[in-house]
């Protein structure tokens, strides 16, 4: 092989395998799904698994939460999907949801994952036509997560009791 | 230096052991970007192989040299400045009065090489036992201090040694994977840093020669 094509090989894979490293600090990636996913997604050739999906579905509407969750996780093993780590997030504030108090535990985990997904959305922009839910967006979503987390005067109020679960 | 190795092998090392080097694994896997300090060992240590002639510069980037290659040296450069940062702050400990002395302890010997100006094989020898003590120091003797498993004896000795030493001593513990991920991550470097275009031939240096017929 001629020397010029040895030094543009060696070039392009020098700057692809350094592209690649600099990806994984970015990202930190904790799992091999992840990084598998993230390469993928970067290529254009990610696709979520429909039936996954469609069974994590299935799962939320029938308020199967944790069920919805492992499905919907299947369905996006490397989280590079904002719609599915939106019903991720959703299934978490419905879980977490209380007539008298939220749990407050499965609320921070829905924040972590509806700021993935608007990480993911883009321009950071997330609207999901569902008919069964009633916040479509992520913003609206993760400010009802958010004021469900901070502890206020409002927490102390009666009629909180009569409040009904989005 | 054959073209392989410019374009090719060195790149290849230096990223690889930048990578392994800046891997933190334990609950969670993270990659760590070398501290600061880190960055100025790094040029102290590029500085040091420029002195003693482990890398002549003027054979990657050169004007007289096409531009593709120059391209390949100055990747070269910049993976070894990278992969020189990352080892250094792979080798330092995280945190209390170990950090402060291996960095001083790092310092201090990178100073000394550079203002001794040893020659190409004394430099690499002279490394490998940076390394290797450095790596013997967090890996060995610090993560046998800090180790949360054993006897009941010896989780009493290291929370006695703790206390006594105000906690400045322990560290993180480990994973069971980590040491050698270091080891390895040194092996590659110093591969590398063996296989840098160097400014004399080894008949001018400290390597074995013939003896001359009297």
């Amino acid at each position: 092989m001629k020397e010029p094509v040895i030094r543009s090989c060696g070039l392009a894979a020098s700057l692809a395998y350094a592209a690649a490293i600099a990806w994984l600090y970015a990202t930190q990636p904790q799992t091999m799904a992840q990084v598998t996913g993230g390469f993928a997604s970067i290529a254009g050739v990610y696709k979520v698994d429909p039936q996954a999906f469609a069974d994590g579905l299935r799962f939320f509407r029938a308020n199967q939460f944790a069920e919805a969750r492992a499905a919907l996780q299947r369905a996006d093993p490397a989280e590079r999907d904002a719609q599915v780590q939106f019903y991720i997030a959703y299934s978490f504030y419905r879980e977490g949801w209380g007539r008298l108090y939220n749990d407050d535990v499965l609320f921070g985990r829905g924040l972590a994952a509806v700021d993935k997904a608007i990480a993911l959305a883009p321009a950071g922009r997330l609207v999901v036509d569902d008919p069964d839910l009633q916040m479509h967006s992520a913003d609206e979503l993760r400010a009802e997560l958010q004021r469900g987390v901070t502890r206020d005067a409002s927490d102390f109020n009666p009629l909180r009791v009569f409040g009904a679960r989005k | 230096m054959s073209a392989i190795r410019e374009a090719v092998v060195l790149p290849l090392l230096f990223l690889t052991a930048t990578l392994l080097a800046g891997l933190r694994t334990g609950a969670a896997v993270a990659l760590e970007p070398p501290s600061l300090f880190a960055l100025v060992l790094a040029t102290m240590l590029l500085g040091a192989l420029v002195r003693s002639g482990a890398l002549d510069p003027a054979r990657l980037l050169h004007g007289s040299r096409p531009i593709v290659a120059n391209a390949n040296g100055a990747v070269v450069l910049a993976t070894l400045f990278l992969a020189g940062s990352q080892v250094l702050a792979m080798v330092t400990p995280r945190t209390g009065l170990p950090l402060f002395f291996v960095d001083i302890f790092l310092f201090v010997l990178l100073l000394n090489t550079l203002v001794a100006q040893p020659d190409r094989v004394r430099l690499l020898r002279s490394l490998a036992v940076i390394f290797g003590s450095a790596l013997v120091i967090k890996f060995v003797i610090l993560a046998s201090l800090s180790a949360p498993a054993g006897s009941r004896t010896t989780r009493v000795m290291v929370a006695l040694f703790d206390a006594a030493t105000f906690g400045t001593i322990a560290q993180e513990p480990h994973s069971a994977g980590a040491g050698y991920v270091a080891f390895a991550a040194i092996a590659l470097f110093l591969a590398g840093l063996a296989a840098l275009p160097s400014a004399r031939p080894f008949a001018q240096s400290t390597a074995l020669q013939p003896s001359t017929p009297r």
